[in-house]
């Protein structure tokens, strides 16, 4: 039996340690917003935070998280306020077919919880990891770079 | 539309209507699997489109299905624009197989692609709405004992006088009424959401990881299933011995179907592990053998000896060589590729007692009940289909294989299967843009007007494929299979010999005005399964047509950019986007990095020309801007139609600089994202997108991007180190 806190609350699975994180969550945990893309770490869609780091869950194998805190897109909201990386990506319409965004999203949100002031350089070197077959990067970048503006607007007014 | 209210509308349409209040017609007619989602009976359903519930909320059934292009926001506005609701209130869901739903720009058919939605459904998605409005104002009339032509609608109220009321208190007496046929539409300068950036109704849900695509479906009791296919195309399963795999963890079953051998376990990591254990012996006496190599050998010699078909002919084109005072001769080659979309096929099936239901996302749900009623040998009314959000589509959900491969499964093992492709089974078991050589011959005479044109094109057509999944669709049950496969047979064999695919040779002559000009085809068919693929044709087509244009002009020395507009002067829309990206090109040069390259391309009714920055590093080009001028008649949402210019750059920019599909041995070479790898964040350029505002009909965009920024990308690495790339992927040899 492996333990591991998942959004917040800690959860226990049967599934063999070798199962990927990826798909505990999806089938066991039925959180379905992170996404199989490539299963070999090569496409981003199934990032997740492992202790607050972006990570690849597809081929993280579920018993190398025994006692860590696992964040999911459907986890990222902040007393139940979207997270600011996801307002950005409403205003800007950024989603075409939207697989990919869970993973962008959960990918840019760790950037800005490392980096809050990041260049266009920073933000294009963090998410270069994370594919979109639709295209939409010019406006994940306009999108993570709003989200910067928002927070620290936010944060000049508290 | 989420998991939930998935659920729900299934759970409820499946039940059928119970409870009190009045049942509501749909006014639905032709034969039907289903009946669309039907919710309350207190809603009020006017049509197979729009329902309005007492609370006076508005439900959206959308006809065509969503794949990214943003097709659900802009049939949303058209509907809204007319019932008078802004858009973004709808609760848009997607229907299963009814002729309802069929494409107006399609024959009926009910799929989705062709940049064809605006196009079909402006004037009767707008008529349908306008209805249904002026349908409740009638009832309104009625109801308040006031003269209709007293009344107006504001954003889902009807307004008298001093007075506004929920278009839900008229939904009784509207539903006793009949529906009018014609009712009068706006004029256009009465438009408040057609040409506003209405903002996307669908990034909410796809920003929470909400949107349910069909690999988030699960049904209780459901077992996960993988498969080995042929390596080798045309290749069949020779033996294998499941007897060590059934017994591996949570593996439910070992069977072999038409396609090849299945493990079907209760998750999917189990059945991953026990099927990577899993040797099949292959039978590869009927399988392909060929190289890319041997390939592109042979459409040499198709090129160089081989007399085509003729597809289009004008003038004297031999007369105009000798009358020219430039020629040129150039080969393009453009490679196979695979669609790609970042969710691989998938499909959960369920059959009992003779029946199918299916739960996936299609570019076309009639295309999933055809094909597993063929698998099944089941008649399509007993097959129904859930259509969902699609993880992307580029022309590759137009097919079905994969739910006929769950739909065989599931028969084979009494369990509800989930059939997941791998990305390894995506790149080498799918089906491909097809490759091609061609030859490009142009003519130059003293006044600057080309007046000779000559193309000719080698490779294999889409169309005869195609076939194979889309004639069940229109097909009768009764046909057999036998006559569907020997009628695909024949188009196959006439493709070959008499006639041509018009998507094989689409792109190779327009746009420019061509007094004299022969565009020839050779069919040679490598038996690899072919299919659309975002912009078909156009996607190698532009590539070489525009990157010929601007060899012409090296060769006689004249601005390429001068050369198409005076040479398009009997086609002035595509004349008027060369212009206006002339223009702005002029600003560009004190702006650029690197060089520009121009080219331009209309395809899908829509004219588009682009300039591309690029820089040369090492061995890398690199894509700095790309400005993109398109006209796609009236702009139904401006943004949407940015969002698809930069999408359709970027895939196009994938392909220019990227991708390549090789064949060795009968086998893709390729297998996942580390060797065919997609264009990443850091590498793509800032879009500047200008739409040209006016009047004329809305034509599509989800393709026309594409075409023009591999030969832009081209022309600009020319213009930038002096070497005319001729092969897609761009690569210095
Ligand atoms: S699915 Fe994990 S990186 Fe692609
Ligand atoms: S939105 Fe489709 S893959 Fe990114």
């Amino acid at each position: 039996m492996i333990r591991f806190e998942l959004n917040g609350q800690t959860v226990t699975t049967e599934d063999s340690p070798d199962t990927p994180l990826l798909w505990v969550v999806r089938d066991t945990f039925k959180l379905k917003g992170s996404k199989y893309g490539c299963g070999a770490g090569l496409c981003g869609a199934c990032t997740m935070h492992v202790d607050g780091e972006s990570t690849r869950t597809c081929i993280l194998p579920v018993g190398s998280v025994e006692g860590k805190s696992i964040t999911t897109i459907e986890g990222l909201r902040q007393d139940g306020e979207l997270h600011p990386v996801q307002q950005a990506w409403i205003s800007h319409s950024v989603p075409q077919c939207g697989y990919c965004q869970s993973g962008q999203i959960m990918t840019a949100a760790a950037l800005l919880e490392h980096n809050p002031d990041p260049t266009p350089d920073d933000v294009e070197a963090a998410l270069a990891g994370n594919l979109c077959r639709c295209g939409c990067y010019p406006r994940i970048k306009a999108a993570v770079l709003a989200a910067v503006d928002a927070t620290d607007a936010m944060e000049g007014t508290s | 539309m989420t998991l939930q209210n998935l659920s729900r509308r299934s759970f409820l349409a499946g039940i059928g209507i119970t409870g009190g209040g009045l049942v509501v017609g749909l006014g639905l007619q032709g034969c039907s699997a289903e009946a669309p989602p039907t919710f309350t009976t207190t809603d009020f359903a006017p049509d197979a489109f729009l329902q309005i519930t007492p609370q006076n909320e508005f439900r959206f059934i959308c006809a065509r299905d969503e794949m990214g292009q943003g097709v659900s926001s802009g049939l949303a506005t058209l509907f809204g624009e007319e019932l008078d609701v802004d858009p973004t209130r709808f609760d848009v869901s997607f229907p299963g197989v009814h002729s309802a739903y069929g494409h107006p720009a399609f024959s009926g058919i009910q799929s989705t692609g062709g940049s064809a939605a605006m196009r079909g459904h402006y004037l009767p998605a707008r008529q349908a709405a306008a209805n249904v409005r002026d349908l409740i104002l009638e009832a309104a009339a009625q109801d308040l004992n006031v003269e209709k032509s007293k009344l107006s609608t504001d954003n889902g109220e009807v307004i008298a006088g001093e007075q506004r009321y929920p278009y839900a208190q008229f939904i009784t007496t509207a539903q006793s009424l009949p529906i009018p046929e014609a009712a009068p539409m706006k004029a256009p300068e009465a438009f408040r959401y057609i040409g506003q950036d209405v903002p996307r109704l669908d990034a909410a849900e796809k920003s929470t990881g909400e949107a349910v695509y069909g690999i988030d479906f699960d049904i209780p009791g459901m077992k996960y299933a993988l498969m080995k296919r042929s390596p080798m195309f045309g290749g069949s399963v020779n033996t294998f011995v499941p007897d060590d795999i059934q017994r591996m963890p949570g593996v439910v079953d070992v069977v072999e179907i038409s396609n090849g051998v299945a493990v079907v376990a209760d998750t999917f990591w189990q059945a991953k592990k026990a099927l990577d254990q899993l040797n099949i012996e292959w039978d590869t006496a009927e399988a392909a053998k060929f190289s890319t190599a041997d390939l592109r050998a042979d459409y040499q010699t198709a090129l160089d000896e081989q007399t085509g078909s003729t597809t289009d002919e004008e003038g004297d084109l031999a007369l105009a060589f000798r009358n020219g005072d430039t020629q040129i001769e150039v080969d393009f080659w453009a490679p196979y590729l695979a669609h790609a979309p970042l969710e691989p096929m998938n499909a959960v099936v369920k059959v009992e007692n003779g029946e199918a239901e299916v739960w996936t996302g299609l570019q076309g749900p009639p295309f999933a009940q055809a094909s597993v009623a063929r698998a099944l040998n089941i008649d399509k009314a007993k097959v129904r289909v859930h259509n969902t959000y699609l993880g992307g589509g580029f022309g590759r959900r137009l097919l079905a294989t994969h739910v006929a491969e769950a739909a065989e499964i599931a028969a084979a093992t009494g369990h509800i299967i989930k059939l997941i492709w791998t990305r390894e089974d995506d790149i080498q078991n799918g089906v491909f843009r097809p490759a091609s050589l061609m030859r490009m011959k142009a003519s130059l005479d003293s006044e600057g007007t080309i007046n000779g044109w000559m193309a000719k094109r080698v490779g294999g057509n889409i169309l005869p494929d195609r076939m194979v999944g889309a004639l069940p669709v229109v097909a009768p049950d009764f046909v057999p299979d036998g006559v569907l496969n020997s009628v695909v047979g024949l188009a196959d064999t006439a493709m070959s010999n008499w006639i041509v695919d018009g998507s094989s040779v689409e792109g190779l002559a327009g746009d420019y005005d061509l007094p004299n000009r022969v565009i020839e085809h050779v069919t040679v068919n490598h038996g690899l399964p072919l299919s659309y693929w975002r912009s078909v044709g156009h996607s190698y087509t532009a590539f070489a047509k525009e990157s010929a244009i601007d060899v012409l002009a090296e060769a006689a020395a004249v601005d390429p950019v001068e050369l198409r507009l005076n040479n398009t002067r009997s086609n002035p829309r595509q004349h008027n986007v060369i212009k206006v990206a002339s223009e702005r090109m002029k600003s560009m040069e004190a702006e650029k990095v690197g060089s520009l390259g121009f080219a331009a391309h209309s395809s899908f009714h829509s004219y588009v020309a682009q300039v591309a920055d690029v820089s040369v590093q090492g061995s890398d080009i690199v894509v700095n801007k790309v400005l993109c001028v398109v006209d796609c008649g009236r702009a139904i949402n401006p943004d949407v139609i940015r969002a698809q210019m930069e999408g359709a750059i970027m895939f196009g920019l994938t392909a220019a600089l990227h991708g390549d599909l090789d064949i060795a041995d009968g086998r893709v070479v390729q297998s996942n994202f580390h060797d065919y790898p997609l264009l990443r964040m850091n590498e793509h350029p800032d879009v500047e997108v200008i739409i040209i505002d006016n009047d004329e009909d809305p034509t599509g965009v989800g393709e026309v991007g594409l075409p023009p920024i591999a030969p832009a990308v081209a022309n600009a690495v020319f213009a930038e180190t002096g070497q005319r790339l001729t092969s897609l992927p761009l690569r210095f040899s």
